[in-house]
């Protein structure tokens, strides 16, 4: 960088303690350029919000999981053949709540072994469970139930967690049940039913459940002849030709987003259904239920990895995915230079400043110094970034923030830190240096924001195909996309992860520097015309002359 | 002559049809307080830019303390520009400091410096402001401050008095002085003659880009020869056959009614070296009974008027 720099500033005549002198007000504008934009509102701003909105979706995402309120329903079973079936959903949904959270509990609470993600357990019905769980929720979900649920898993657990572990609290039921009101005669025709209780569905009138009153969340309407309605692989041919009258089970509710009822209901009831049908055809459940719980595992391999270590990993996973990341932070440290670039240039130029240093300083020192100044402040806002990342960690532990922990360790041992820090330095040198000149152009922000705004435009294009390129590293889009230099820099970093052909990445590289020197060079001329214009900003024609035009000082 | 700090030789500078400068020359000696004067838009400020080689001269020369670009001496030089600006968040002690290490000073010296100028300079009281709190007169105050932190040997001041009261035109024309005594060669342009008057050795007038005077203000008053102005009764025309008056002139009467009836004025243009006394000794002598006698030497402004106020009037109704 200071070689560039005192490259840049080359005048004939120049000796070593001209050079000097150069780089000596070279730092000087960038400490100054720097000290300023840290010493701004926006800037504290950008260092704190971003975190604080990263951590407040984490916090909030995670908090509202369990912070849904209870749900109240009605069941009218005119049948009388399902009201069980139905309990035995709703019990079914609030043990897999309790069993994930149980799960979450007993990840924080383990006892501290080194080495481990998971407890070492002898007890093979815990760890059975524990397999399950993460591999087949139904199967675990099973297990769980007919092992004897939560009280079951707290014995087996208790010797595996810390002597501090705090007592597990139980979910609350977000499903209850409640009583028909006793308006409505549930023995009237279904459409009758649904009329009266239309009010309830529509929040104007409300249950009473324990001397509370309470929303109805939904109406489950069995009629008397609903099995005439069920499904079987001879009776599709009617289904397909029947008419819009709502068949089966009627379900009823206003929310539409929130389906754990309707899918409980409906998985029980087919169970229900199906249980009677085994029944009927004399097969035995119990062997039914052992059949389903086979499986065959299938382990995702990495050919690049040394033998015998092929089995890819969380983290080999997440390594794949990172460099999105990476793209991202460039991107948005990219953009907040881009501020800093228009408008500290645009002040000196509107407040008339440039013409006295001007007569301090040479053009390209004072574009130098604007450049490793605002450089400086994009890195420290990176840095701050991840200090915080990492106070927040200490602060706060949770099963998330282990995961988080562990991801960047992953990170900091990656090969991609490298990558990520040239393709970071690369990516400001290309752009600051347009976005300098076309600072240097205009007298408003508002001027420059119509020049910008191409270039705007071309700086989405990675972040779109971000997704794109990450599925398919080595696939055509993305090697094109490479060689593109004003890509380069986040194509290459998306891909850093999935070794490009060496081709590639010197290729790439090479002509990304080339490019890189040659747009700080017509940004220097352009900067240098540029910095003592007035009036509207230039043409294209007028531009091409300045980058021609040898400048005042070059 | 004492050796010149800067030299300008046939510049000309022409923007399209336009020409802001047109084939100005001069020399300007070291330690002198050196005016630009002339009417607006009459070059002064590309005249200062192109000394400072911020903009290059069509054609021409120019040397600047012994340098063809000012940019190679640009720490020995000063500069004030016409539009004045500073970084507005920046504390008033911080910005003389800035530039005076930008200048090349070691920054804890550029520091004190700063201190000292503005406890010089009666703003010691602001040093810790930001100069987005200052007025603009106080402002540019600074700015000049900054100008010259450095102890530059050729201080340039575009229009430097602009802007300022009159309590603070005098703390710089003080400050203009004090540059000059400590052996630094001060160029300041105007539209003011006042400050000129009181503070140049030397002059260079110039309007529409071409220089119409140059050289000290002796030198420019003597290019108005000298008036003086008769009230009385009688003839005056006898006088005409004395060396050195060059013409008389009969003004029209006064309509005022202020005048003794039957009185009117003369005016009488005279050489640099006549001696008003002759003058007056000849109208004893005649019987020429004078109500009034008035020998004014003719003000700057007058030889400005004189030299551009056709032109600049001609040019300003085009």
């Amino acid at each position: 960088m200071t070689s560039l720099c005192t490259w840049l500033a080359r005048r004939p005549g120049n000796t070593s303690s001209a050079k000097l002198m150069t780089m000596r007000v070279t730092l000087l504008i960038a400490s100054r350029e720097y000290l300023e934009n840290v010493k701004t509102k926006g800037f504290w701003l950008g260092v704190l919000l971003v975190p604080v909105i990263f951590f407040g979706i984490f916090y909030l995402s995670s908090s509202l999981a369990t912070a849904t309120p209870t749900r109240y329903f009605v069941l009218v079973d005119q049948s009388g053949q399902y009201e069980s079936a139905v309990d035995a959903a709703i019990q079914r949904e609030h043990q897999r709540r309790v069993m994930q959270d149980f799960m979450a509990y007993l990840q924080e609470n383990r006892k501290q072994t080194a080495g481990t993600t998971l407890p070492q357990t002898s007890n093979s019905r815990l760890n059975e469970l524990i397999d399950d769980f993460g591999n087949d929720e139904v199967s675990a979900l099973d297990g769980w139930v007919e092992g004897g649920g939560l009280d079951m898993a707290l014995q087996m657990a208790r010797p595996y967690l810390r002597e501090d572990a705090p007592p597990f609290e139980e979910p609350r039921p977000q499903f209850i049940q409640a009583k028909v009101p006793s308006s409505i005669d549930t023995a009237a025709s279904p459409e009758q039913i649904v009329e009266a209780m239309r009010p309830y569905l529509a929040d104007e009138r409300r249950l009473t459940v324990n001397g509370e009153s309470v929303p109805l969340f939904a109406l489950v309407l069995i009629p008397e002849d609903v099995n005439t309605d069920i499904v079987r692989p001879d009776t599709l041919q009617t289904l397909m030709t029947d008419d819009n009258a709502p068949r089966g089970v009627q379900y009823w509710t206003a929310n539409l987003t929130d389906t754990r009822l309707s899918n409980a209901i409906q998985t029980s009831l087919n169970d229900a259904i199906r249980q009677q049908e085994y029944d009927n055809r004399g097969i035995n459940i119990q062997q039914v239920r052992a059949v389903q719980r086979t499986r065959m595992p299938v382990s995702q391999l990495d050919p690049n990895k040394a033998e015998g270590e092929e089995a890819v990993s969380f983290a080999d996973t997440f390594r794949q995915w990172a460099p999105m990341g990476f793209v991202y932070l460039i991107f948005i440290s990219l953009m907040q230079s881009v501020q800093y670039l228009l408008s500290n240039t645009i002040e000196e130029k509107s407040n008339r400043i440039i013409e006295v240093l001007l007569a301090s300083v040479t053009p390209s020192e004072l574009m130098m110094g604007k450049l490793l100044g605002i450089g400086a402040t994009g890195i420290t806002t990176i840095a701050a970034w991840i200090v915080s990342f990492f106070v927040f960690l200490q602060v706060y532990q949770s099963v998330e923030t282990v995961m988080i922990a562990e991801i960047l360790t992953v990170l900091m041992n990656s090969e991609l830190l490298p990558y990520f820090v040239f393709y970071y330095l690369c990516c400001y040198a290309l752009y600051a240096g347009i976005f300098l000149a076309i600072g240097s152009l205009c007298n408003t922000l508002k001027e420059a924001q119509s020049l910008i705004m191409p270039l705007m435009l071309i700086l989405v294009v990675p972040v779109l195909t971000m997704s794109f390129v990450a599925q398919d590293p080595n696939g055509t889009m993305a090697r094109i996309m490479s060689w593109i230099p004003l890509f380069t820099p986040f194509t290459m970093m998306n891909r850093a992860a999935a070794q490009p052909p060496m081709v590639d990445v010197v290729g790439t590289t090479l002509v990304l520097l080339i490019c890189i020197v040659a747009v700080l060079w017509l940004s220097g001329r352009i900067f240098r015309q540029g910095i003592l214009r007035t009036g509207q900003p230039p043409r294209i024609v007028e531009l091409w002359r300045m980058m021609k035009r040898r400048g005042q000082h070059g | 002559m004492s050796e010149s700090v800067l030299k300008l030789h046939n510049v000309c500078k022409r923007y399209g049809d336009f020409t802001a400068v047109d084939n100005i020359s001069l020399s300007i000696p070291k330690g002198s307080v050196y005016g630009f004067l002339g009417p607006n838009g009459a070059g002064k400020t590309t005249t200062i830019r192109m000394i400072l080689d911020i903009i290059r001269p069509d054609t021409g020369q120019i040397e600047v303390l012994g340098s063809p670009s000012a940019m190679n001496v640009r720490h020995r030089i000063g500069y004030l520009p016409e539009e004045k600006g500073l970084y507005k968040k920046m504390k008033v002690w911080a910005i003389i400091a800035y530039f005076g290490a930008l200048q090349g000073l070691p920054r804890k010296q550029a520091r004190n410096k700063a201190f000292e100028l503005l406890e010089r300079y009666g703003l010691s009281d602001f040093a810790n402001s930001a100069i987005e709190s200052l007025s603009k007169g106080m402002g540019q105050k600074v700015q000049v401050l900054a100008s010259i932190v450095h102890e530059p040997e050729l201080v340039i001041l575009d229009e430097p008095f602009s802007g300022l009261d009159p309590v603070n035109q005098e703390v710089l024309e003080q400050l203009i002085r004090d540059l000059s005594d400590n052996g630094q060669t001060v160029i300041f342009s105007t539209h003011v003659m006042q400050h000129a008057e009181r503070l140049c050795e030397r002059l260079l007038l110039i309007t529409q880009g071409r220089k119409v005077f140059d050289g000290t203000v002796a030198d420019a008053h003597a290019i108005i020869p000298r008036r003086i102005v008769l009230e009385t009764c009688e003839s005056v025309q006898s006088l005409e056959a004395i060396d050195g008056v060059l013409s008389i002139k009969r003004l029209p009467p006064d309509l005022t009614g202020v005048r003794p009836a039957g009185s009117c004025q003369w005016e009488l243009y005279v050489r640099e070296q006549a001696d008003p006394q002759e003058i007056l000794q000849h109208c004893f002598s005649n019987g020429v009974t004078l109500s009034r006698f008035d020998f004014t030497q003719a003000s700057l402004h007058d030889v400005f008027m004189h030299l551009v106020g056709t032109e600049a009037r001609e040019h300003k109704f085009r």
